[in-house]
């Protein structure tokens, strides 16, 4: 059996170790200046690796990362685990009964939160690609519906926060946003992962029917049928395991089984998983707590990794383009803009209000650069790209904050007492 | 699951909806239960004042015309301004017709407590009517042939606008059953708290903004349940945790309560909302004690 050896297990241990210390550290940092975790994470990435101390000192990155080697190949598996992790925890963000509940306002403010970001990115990167230093025509279609995916997702945890500033969180329209952004997610995500698929097909020769007829079978089973059992399911378990370290087992292990039947059928991993966490956040005997200390151990531990390995990867100072970055920020905001502006305005909201929420929405956060991270691994997009990406995903999240303050409490008197609107 | 947070206990007092089912609609089937829900009808009509009407679906034979004349006599419900309709075709959309025209209040049901799977999803009549009904519903999961009334209430205190009337219904069918005790039941669905948590809230701010989540939300409480008029009727306040619907169920459940007041849903409810259960569907899944949606009609306003 091929294994470390003495040397590459103490450099792998040692990297794990710099970079959740390394991440955590700039993450506070910039927390301090009200700026998500996640950028501070990603920024520490950009300063120890190929960006900026890689640079210059290439043997003092290798501190915190390796790219090569049986080294890089764990290092790699555990940033694959932790994205893994990621996308199954913003499954159990997902309620299927709050669509449900909230019904025909939901699904029509949704679909045109969809619709609108989409549709933009689809056509501009179908027809103008070459603006985003595209040449090969004939990943044009993935290409294309890779960019309406892009323009489309959102960062639910910052919706929620910006209701919960906008004093919206707990009325009905709140619900509905919420709702719609959830909605928005499930699609986004299942079309990113049947758009893998696509790459897959062409890459492996894998039938893309094939592929989709199991993925398909694998989603609505889980939704339905593996749902019901697994909430059958879990006050057993709730009875003769340890709880809720029994629950954090059991789940997890779900996730990987539900990521690698996915994987085996030709679409990402991510796409079990995420269909796992909704089939299980669903249950109605996941309490709070138990919801808390999955979130904990994800974010705290898997997400760093993650988010910090995404500057290790990439120059972001050779791949920077300042073109490309200029396009995919203002379409970016554009689409949001328009698409959950009006779909707000549809809700009921007014007129400022919808802007708010098409601001808050706007904010990618770090689905968007999970999203852009594998398009990057599945080669659909290339680094300048990538970067750009990422750089909108950073800019939408740091200007959320600023901006909802500008437009609800430029006199210091927002929307924060605001009564029930249900 | 049922986290419990605060205990109020209140001595009833609020403006009172005065007999809120003036009409009630029995539906009968010549089942078992029959006799039992004929005496649970005779105890809401006495307790209620209510005018009854007995509605059946299906052919009309002697044999039958007879036995239910008997039963009602027996029961003392043949008075005069009590009705009953012999009616053909769908059970459950010609009972919502009748009820309809005849401007009825609250109809009354027997039902299972747990329906096997396929008859859940496509539909018991008494679990179909509660879904269509434009009036209340009582669902009788176990009628007695002697009543023994409805002791023990838990209500829904939602943060919606349905829930006064709901709660004011609850205290005058607690007044008239000479209820021991009423449970006003918050539930609080912190799951969307999670969100917020994930937004790199420190452990003292996501403190903070849950307890000020369910401060507002006892604060609406007791302005639901401002006291004028003190009865001798217990109420108290719980909030619990978990999804609505279901855990208000699972309270009444826990404690062998004899009555669930719930509000009506916001829509009709079909079978994707079976699918992926809310809010009532949870209860109508598995009926944890008998159960009452509440629904303001044009006519009981």
């Amino acid at each position: 059996m091929s294994k470390l050896s003495h040397h590459e297990l103490i450099q792998f241990i040692f990297c794990i170790g710099s970079m959740l210390i390394a991440a955590r550290l700039v993450g506070e940092f910039f927390r301090k200046f009200k700026m998500p975790l996640v950028v501070g994470e990603l920024i520490a990435g950009v300063l120890l690796g190929p960006t900026l101390l890689g640079n210059y000192l290439p043997e003092a990155s290798k501190y915190f990362y390796v790219s090569t080697g049986n080294v890089g190949i764990a290092l790699n598996g555990l940033t694959t685990i932790s994205v893994i992790m990621l996308l199954f925890v913003a499954g159990m963000e997902v309620e299927l009964s709050i669509i449900r509940q909230q019904g025909a306002v939901a699904f029509k403010t949704s679909l045109i939160g969809l619709v609108i970001p989409m549709g933009l990115g689809y056509f501009t990167a179908r027809y103008f690609y070459t603006w985003f230093g595209e040449t090969d025509m004939n990943n044009v279609l993935p290409f294309s519906l890779f960019i309406g995916t892009a323009m489309a997702v959102s960062a639910l945890p910052v919706i929620a926060r910006t209701l919960m500033d906008l004093g919206l969180f707990r009325t009905r329209i709140g619900m509905i946003i919420i709702a719609a952004a959830m909605f928005d997610d499930l699609i986004g995500w299942i079309l990113f992962s049947v758009i893998l698929g696509m790459m897959n097909k062409t890459a492996q020769g894998i039938d893309f029917v094939y592929t989709l007829g199991l993925t398909l079978l694998y989603a609505i089973g889980m939704l339905t049928v593996g749902r019901f059992l697994i909430n059958k399911s879990v006050p057993w378990a709730e009875k003769n395991f340890t709880w809720p370290g029994g629950f954090l087992s059991i789940s997890l292990g779900l996730a990987f089984l539900g990521a690698a039947f996915t994987e085996f059928a030709g679409i990402h991993a991510i796409f079990g998983a995420f269909i796992m966490g909704i089939a299980i956040g669903d249950s109605v005997h996941v309490t709070e707590k138990t919801r808390e200390i999955v979130h904990q151990f994800v974010t705290n531990i898997f997400a760093p990794l993650f988010f910090i390995s995404v500057g290790f990867k990439v120059n972001f100072i050779a791949n920077f383009n300042f073109q490309i970055v200029v396009l995919v920020f203002f379409l970016a905001v554009v689409c949001k803009l328009l698409g959950a502006g009006l779909g707000a305005l549809w809700g009921g909201l007014s007129k400022k209000e919808a802007l708010a929420v098409g601001f808050g929405m706007n904010a990618r956060g770090a689905m968007e650069i999970i999203l852009a991270t594998l398009a990057l691994q599945a080669k659909l997009i290339g680094e300048p790209l990538f970067v750009a990406i990422v750089i909108m995903a950073v800019l939408t999240s740091i200007m959320a904050g600023p901006m909802l303050q500008l437009l609800l409490n430029p006199q210091g008197n927002g929307f924060k007492n605001k009564t029930s609107i249900s | 699951m049922t986290a419990k947070t605060c205990l109020n206990a209140y001595y009833c007092c609020m403006n009172s909806v005065d007999s809120p089912f003036k009409k009630i609609a029995v539906a009968v089937a010549f089942s078992p239960r029959c006799e039992a829900l004929l005496a649970e009808a005779r105890q809401l009509q006495d307790k209620l004042n209510a005018q009854m009407l007995f509605i059946h679906v299906g052919k009309k034979s002697l044999q039958e015309e007879q036995y239910l004349k008997h039963l009602l006599h027996r029961f003392g419900l043949d008075k005069e301004n009590n009705k009953t309709i012999w009616e053909q075709g769908d059970p459950v959309e010609t009972i919502l017709r009748v009820c309809q025209e005849e401007e009825v209040d609250l109809i009354v049901a027997g039902a299972l407590e747990k329906e096997n799977l396929i008859k859940y999803f496509f539909g018991g009549v008494a679990r179909q009517l509660s879904r269509k009904a434009k009036c209340s519903m009582l669902m009788l999961t176990e009628p007695n042939i002697h009543p023994s009334g409805f002791k023990h209430i838990v209500v829904e205190g939602s943060d919606h606008p349905k829930s006064e009337y709901t709660i004011a219904t609850s205290i005058e069918i607690g007044r008239a059953y000479a209820a021991e005790w009423i449970d006003i039941v918050q539930e609080m669905d912190l799951s969307k708290m999670a969100l917020l948590r994930h937004e790199e809230l420190k452990q003292a701010e996501a403190e903070a903004l849950r307890e000020e989540f369910l401060k507002e939300e006892d604060e609406k409480l007791q302005d639901i349940l401002k006291c004028k008029d003190c009865r001798g009727l217990l109420i108290h306040t719980e909030r619990i945790e978990g999804k609505p619907g279901y855990v208000i169920s699972k309270f009444a459940r826990d404690k062998k309560a004899d009555l669930l007041v719930l509000n009506s849903p916001d829509k009709q409810m079909n079978l994707i909302d079976r699918v992926f259960p809310h809010d009532i569907e949870f209860a109508l899944a598995d009926l944890p004690c008998n159960l009452l949606i509440v629904q303001e009609t044009l006519y009981n306003q």
